[in-house]
């Protein structure tokens, strides 16, 4: 008997047995090309996460069932159409193969959309209330659009039944049209689509019993609900009790899904994809209200994470099924690993939101930690399989993410790996990321590697400042630096860096330097790490202000990710100028004056702080290169097209004399954590 | 003079062995009644003495050819002594021939007396260290006494201080031979080794056969399993006679190597100590690890756990049947220990450790995890499988067992299924139907609910159609190949490796070359000894193009990997766990694998921490293995 039991018990929904209780919940992954078909890439990502044991995937967040619910904004899956059929059915076949059981989640998003391109829709709610959002406008949807949005529902239903998938989700949550009607806050009708609790329900209704004449009893139709809008005026969890059992009742619906919290604005939007602030399984018990009210199975993600989490919530009866959707970007063979009792080995979710918020942005959902998933279709492997080629020894330079990835690619794929980093610890930048407020769990993503480097046996050597002659001595074949950078706060002399006037957020966040009583942060990034100094100084008790020349503080951070930032820095009084350019810093007996100069109007203005903290970004470190360079036998370069293609790197097949010398993340320009995960499992995968 | 009291001598030492044949066939036959068929069993004997035993002792063929010398010119010399000298018969040829022989068995004799000079730990010492002396004398001795007979030397020759020397080596020699035989000293083998030759137990293992050795307990007795050596079936007793403490089976066993309280051949003598009465101080060979000789004793109806075995040595036991593989008595060790199991166990209720909560398990749940029985098929939630309930006929019953529950289990189950389906077979499961086949139960000596689970299962298989059987798990392919019929289940079993063989030799099956590093194979106990399957394994290795890197004891001389016989459940403490000495076994070859074809085996095997340097080698099922190199698609 297994610890995680409980975990493995199957369980049918509808009279679809569903293998184990882990679940990938529906999210928008936007893979879906020529016009919203799921191609090889969105076949591969299922594929995998089927493969890795996942019991359900629910794919296609938010596929649209109707030509004027716009899905080129998030390449989502385009249902309105037959052309999808064929594609489905590669969908199934793939999922089916491993085991696994295929659902999509259908929706018209009404107001919570764009307008803007495509097709140039109205955008249509019940009420014709703009979507803050999106900053959609849109009309009042009249009752002959209803009667053709609840047909285009059923067609898009038989359209998932026909391509072979396992059933299909209603999205009545994150104000999709049947939430809108759902509403008061945005359902302001009086007609028979409003008003009363039947008025609100009657779309939805409809669309059910629609969707479920067209596909049969048989075929699994869920729905994922709210379990509270959090907002004054709309659905509260006692609400959507009585929503649930309504629907429920009609005994049409196969399973229920259950979010915390509605998403119409910036703010309640971070709650529906929890980031790191926010504690384990925030909303299961709104999850377990929904459960307490209806007979069928109910689903709940959100921040739940851990095989051993996951293990409480369904021991204890909360929910039947979790969720784990994150998790299984991060690691989508989560549960093969269970099963293979490697639950060390599993690449856990952080909750760093790279995916989601790229995803806000319109971009392709990426892990930040796991360059492979999503990118299964290029060849890029969850398993790395040792190679039938030589075994190189290989020496990588620097202990940030990139050098561990590289390393554990390395070492992986059988060769004999040292790992040279000059400070105490390993991590690099992930380290200093992790020490500010609400950001420990960075440190997730290479505590893993860490764990991983240790499991494959490379030498890790610490406390080692490498030098060329060092590196000739240690024979290597392939050398791959990746020693980072430093803070770049030499860019402009007026700042006074050579005269100590100012330090940087690394200072800061590093506890090299202590915080000052009344704090400038001067952030030119507007991404993670100003904003996290702010956060940590002004968690010490420093007065801060935080100013930016860009267009607001945290500009850079997406969606789910900026809201909880702000929480944290207006309630610590941390005031966020904009449009500010630092022109000069200069001493004026203990204090230091900055001077600001407005990027519009060039108005300069003086504050006068006792310190200065400067987020400039990062300035490579590439001594140690320039000095390897012209001795290695590729002069150091990477071929672009063959990395890009997914291919060995020409140099490994040709003879020659001397090492292989590469330099991969910020040592070569500053990018992020994906970027130098991603360079070195591409790079190393071949070795 | 050697003339005339020779033949009074002969007479003398032969009544005395009767006598003592007499009373030791006495003590054997307060053992409880066991039908043999007396005639048969004595007829088959000498082809079971020259063959069978023979191919046991020829392993090591130095000792069998000493002993072809020695003990066939013992027996050519005693009947030629009995006619030359007993009867003088005046023949110069007989007298020739028993020189021949004498000379045979003294040159047998020498090759004792080396060995004896520096013996292994293995073998007994005390009066056998005394046995190559009296052998030597007996034949040196007879060889003179004949020269006149053989018309070498005068007639007259053998008188005075010689005739006293020869009649003392007379004296000596055949006291060993004829007294010790009959009055329990090392000769005792020659004697009772023969009869237990004749009247075995299992008489179906000469010949190669394989059959359990354990026979259903019946219920309805007064007092289940042994709880005194007379409570042993007669033969029994007999063949713990046959011992000959040459300490094969101690070289052997697992438990004994681990530091546990148990050493194959201290058990057979002290099991002689309880049948003939008295107590074992003068056991001259190793002890139970950690348990002092000198302070057991017993008698044929005193119980014996209660002063002569103490019941650790009793559960250290995994019934590997190493010991009985290697016995050149042909003695049943194991069946002996699972005897005074079911004593223990059905009578006393002590279990130790969790096997007491494991049978309470299995009377529970019908699985020894205690696991819910309705989550027997959860494995193959996801796995599509016919169950015989729904098909009511397949070509072949798919027995799953208990790694249904076991995650690491279930992944050679699911590799199976895999493989199953790619070859297109016909095959149907009995999910929740399917109960604990009932291995554990009956090796920790509960043969109530081993039967009762038996029977249930028996039943189950009866309603639907199949042809045969196969099954991943080697414990579940003895039970159901050699234990259910007798309680009415008879079917054709195989084990998976023997199915896949199949498979592959049919070309229902392709596959590629492996391409790793070096393999070796751990055979299972219960698929290689219990049931001589050395061959299919290593057939289907050969498939992949593995060349297989044999570990010293492989074959039927396969180190257990502790894991059978309960052994987990009971869990004795020893010096060294078995498993960590397997794991040991499969480094020394150097290899990168261990493929097994049980998932017991993987389970002890993978449970090994390495230490410091060279990792371990992976282990992996036999259908692990096949699976990941099956060419072309599911069928």
């Amino acid at each position: 008997m297994s610890q995680y039991d409980v975990l493995f018990q199957p369980l049918n929904i509808n009279k679809l047995t569903i293998r184990n209780r882990i679940v990938s919940t529906a999210h928008a992954e936007v893979y879906a090309t020529d016009g919203g078909m799921t191609t090889d890439r969105y076949v591969k990502y299922y594929e995998e996460k089927a493969k890795g044991g996942c019991g359900l995937c629910i794919c296609g967040g938010s596929s649209v069932v109707a030509i004027d619910s716009p899905q080129s904004w998030w390449s989502s899956v385009n249902l309105s159409t037959d052309r999808i059929i064929p594609h489905f059915q590669n969908l199934a076949d793939a999922v089916h193969k491993h085991g696994g059981k295929i659902m999509i989640q259908i929706t018209h998003m009404g107001r919570r959309s764009r307008w803007d391109g495509e097709n140039w829709p109205n955008l249509m709610s019940p009420s014709g209330i703009r979507e803050p959002v999106h900053r959609a406008t849109c009309k009042t949807i009249e009752v002959e659009e209803i009667w053709r949005v609840i047909a285009d529902f059923a067609k898009a239903a038989v359209r998932a039944k026909e391509g072979g998938l396992d059933g299909v989700e209603l999205s009545a949550v994150h104000q999709h049209m049947i939430d809108q009607f759902w509403s008061p806050r945005v359902n302001k009708r009086t007609d028979e689509w409003g008003g009363s609790f039947e008025g609100r329900m009657k779309f939805g209704m409809e669309v059910l019993k629609a969707v479920r004449e067209a596909v049969g009893p048989d075929f699994v139709v869920g729905m994922r609900i709210t379990g509270d809008e959090f907002h004054p005026d709309g659905l509260d969890h006692e609400e959507m009790k009585k929503i649930a059992a309504y629907y429920d009742a009609t005994g049409m619906v196969d399973y229920f899904g259950v979010v915390g919290s509605g998403c119409d604005t910036h703010n309640t939007l971070a709650n529906v994809i929890p980031n790191m602030s926010y504690p384990p399984e925030p909303f299961l018990h709104l999850a377990s209200g929904i459960k307490a009210v209806v007979k069928v199975p109910v689903i709940h993600a959100q921040n739940i994470k851990d095989p051993n989490q996951a293990k409480r919530i369904l021991e204890e009866g909360f929910v039947d099924f979790v969720g784990m959707t994150r998790a299984h970007i991060a690691d989508p063979h989560f549960i093969a690993k269970i099963k293979m009792d490697q639950t060390d080995q599993i690449r856990q979710c952080v909750g760093a939101n790279y995916c989601i918020d790229r995803q806000y942005m319109g971009l392709d959902v990426l892990c930040i930690q796991n360059a492979a998933t999503s990118r299964e279709y290029m060849g890029l492997p969850h398993i790395i399989e040792k190679t039938d080629g030589p075994v190189r020894n290989v020496v990588v330079i620097g202990g940030g993410p990139g050098g561990m990835e590289a390393a554990r690619v390395a070492a992986e794929r059988g060769h004999k790996v040292t790992l040279i980093e000059k400070a105490p610890e390993l991590g690099g930048q992930i380290t200093l990321a992790a020490k500010a407020p609400q950001r420990d769990q960075m440190a997730g993503i290479t505590r893993w590697l860490a764990m991983e480097l240790d499991r494959l046996g490379v030498d890790v050597r610490l406390n080692t400042a490498a030098d060329a002659d060092m590196i000739r001595g240690l024979n290597a074949d392939v050398c791959i630096l990746a020693t980072g950078g430093t803070p770049f706060l030499s860019q402009n002399p007026e700042w006074g860096e050579e005269e100590g006037l100012v330090v940087s957020t690394w200072d800061i966040l590093s506890g090299k330097v202590e915080p000052g009583k009344n704090v400038l942060v001067y952030d030119t990034i507007c991404e993670f790490s100003g904003m996290s100094a702010a956060d940590y100084l002004a968690s010490k008790g420093s007065l801060v202000e935080l100013v930016t020349d860009d267009i607001k503080p945290g500009v850079g951070i997406g969606g789910t990710t900026f809201p909880t930032y702000y929480r944290s820095l207006y309630e610590k009084e941390v005031i966020m100028t904009s449009d500010l350019m630092l022109e000069k810093v200069y001493r004026e007996g203990d204090q230091l004056v900055a001077l600001l100069e407005n990027e519009y109007t060039g108005q300069q203005e003086e504050r006068v702080v006792d310190q200065i903290v400067i987020e400039n970004g990062i300035r490579p470190d590439e001594a140690l290169y320039y000095e390897l360079k012209e001795e290695s036998r590729n002069k150091g370069q990477i071929d672009v097209e063959t990395l890009f293609d997914i291919k060995p790197q020409p140099v490994l097949s040709e003879s020659g004399d001397g090492m292989i010398l590469w330099r991969l993340g910020d040592c070569v320009s500053q990018r992020n954590t994906h970027a130098a995960i991603y360079d070195a499992l591409r790079l190393c995968m071949h070795l | 003079m050697l003339d005339q009291i020779l033949p009074w001598l002969l007479a003398g030492f032969l009544i005395v062995f009767a006598a003592g044949a007499l009373r030791r066939i006495a003590m054997w036959r307060a053992g409880r009644p066991q039908k043999v068929d007396l005639i048969a069993g004595l007829l088959a004997m000498p082809r079971r003495y020259l063959v069978d035993l023979h191919h046991v002792v020829d392993r090591d063929k130095a000792m069998s050819h000493t002993h072809v010398a020695t003990a066939g010119g013992f027996v050519a010399s005693l009947l030629l002594v009995i006619l030359v000298h007993g009867f003088g018969l005046d023949n110069v040829w007989l007298a020739r021939a028993l020189m021949l022989t004498t000379a045979l068995m003294f040159i047998g004799a020498l090759f004792v007396f080396r060995r004896r000079i520096n013996p292994p730990s293995r073998l007994s010492k005390g009066p056998w260290m005394r046995l190559p002396k009296s052998l030597i004398t007996f034949s040196v001795t007879f060889f003179i006494v004949t020269l006149p007979a053989a018309g070498i030397l005068p007639d007259g020759f053998g008188s005075g201080v010689l005739a006293i020397i020869l009649l003392a080596g007379i004296i000596f020699g055949s006291g060993e031979m004829l007294f010790g035989m009959g009055w329990g000293g090392p000769m005792k083998h020659a004697f009772a080794g023969a009869l237990h030759l004749a009247f075995h137990r299992r008489p179906e293992r000469f010949g190669g056969g394989r059959s359990t050795g354990l026979k259903a307990v019946n219920l309805d007795d007064e007092s289940l399993g042994v709880a005194k050596p007379s409570d042993f079936k007669w033969n029994q007793l007999l063949g713990f006679d046959a011992c000959v403490q040459c300490g094969r089976c101690e070289a052997m066993c697992p438990a004994f190597a681990a530091g546990q309280p148990l050493n194959p051949k201290k058990l057979i003598q002290d099991m002689v100590v309880g049948l003939a009465g008295g107590s074992d101080a003068k056991f001259a060979g190793s002890p139970y690890p950690g348990i002092e000789v000198g302070n057991a004793s017993g008698g044929p109806d005193q119980t014996i756990t209660e002063g002569l075995v103490a019941p650790e040595t009793l559960w250290s036991c995994t019934t590997c049947r190493a010991c009985v593989e290697e016995c050149p008595m042909m003695i049943e060790h194991v069946d002996a220990i699972v005897d005074m199991r079911r004593f223990l166990t059905m009578e006393k209720g002590n279990t130790p450790n969790k096997g007491a909560e494991t049978l309470e398990n299995l009377i529970a749940t019908d699985n020894p995890g205690g696991n819910d029985p309705g989550s027997r098929m959860h494995w193959a939630a996801d796995q599509n499988l016919n169950l015989m309930s729904d098909v009511k006929a397949a070509d072949v019953l798919f027995w799953v067992g208990d790694g249904a529950f076991d995650m690491r289990s279930q992944r050679i189950l699911r590799a199976f299924v895999k493989i199953m389906k790619q070859a297109g077979v016909d095959f149907a499961v009995l999910g929740n139907e399917e109960r604990d086949v009932g291995d554990v139960a009956r090796r920790l000596g509960d043969d109530a609910t081993f039967q009762s689970l038996a029977k249930h299962n028996i039943a189950t298989m009866k309603k639907y159609g199949f042809k045969r059987i196969v099954t991943t798990d080697p414990h579940a392919f003895h039970c159901l190949n050699n234990e259910y019929g007798e309680l009415g289940g008879d079917f054709e079993v195989l084990h998976h490796s023997t199915f896949i063989n199949e498979l592959l030799t049919t070309g229902a099956l392709n596959v590629s070359a492996y391409k790793g590093g070096a393999v070796t194979y751990h055979d299972p106990c219960y698929l290689g000894r219990y049931n001589g399957e050395y061959d299919s394994p290593r057939a289907l290795l050969k498939a992949l193009g593995i060349d297989i890197a044999e570990m010293e004891r492989s074959g039927f001389r396969s180190r257990c990997c502790g894991g059978g016989g309960g052994a987990p459940i009971t869990d004795i403490p020893g010096e060294k766990r078995i498993a960590d000495m397997r794991m040991e076994d499969a480094s020394a070859t150097g290899a990168e694998l261990v493929a097994v074809g049980c998932q017991q085996c993987t389970a002890m095997l993978e449970g090994v921490v390495g230490g410091e340097g060279e990792p371990l080698p992976q282990v992996m099922d036999l259908a692990e293995i096949v699976v990941t190199h099956l060419v072309g698609e599911e069928s």
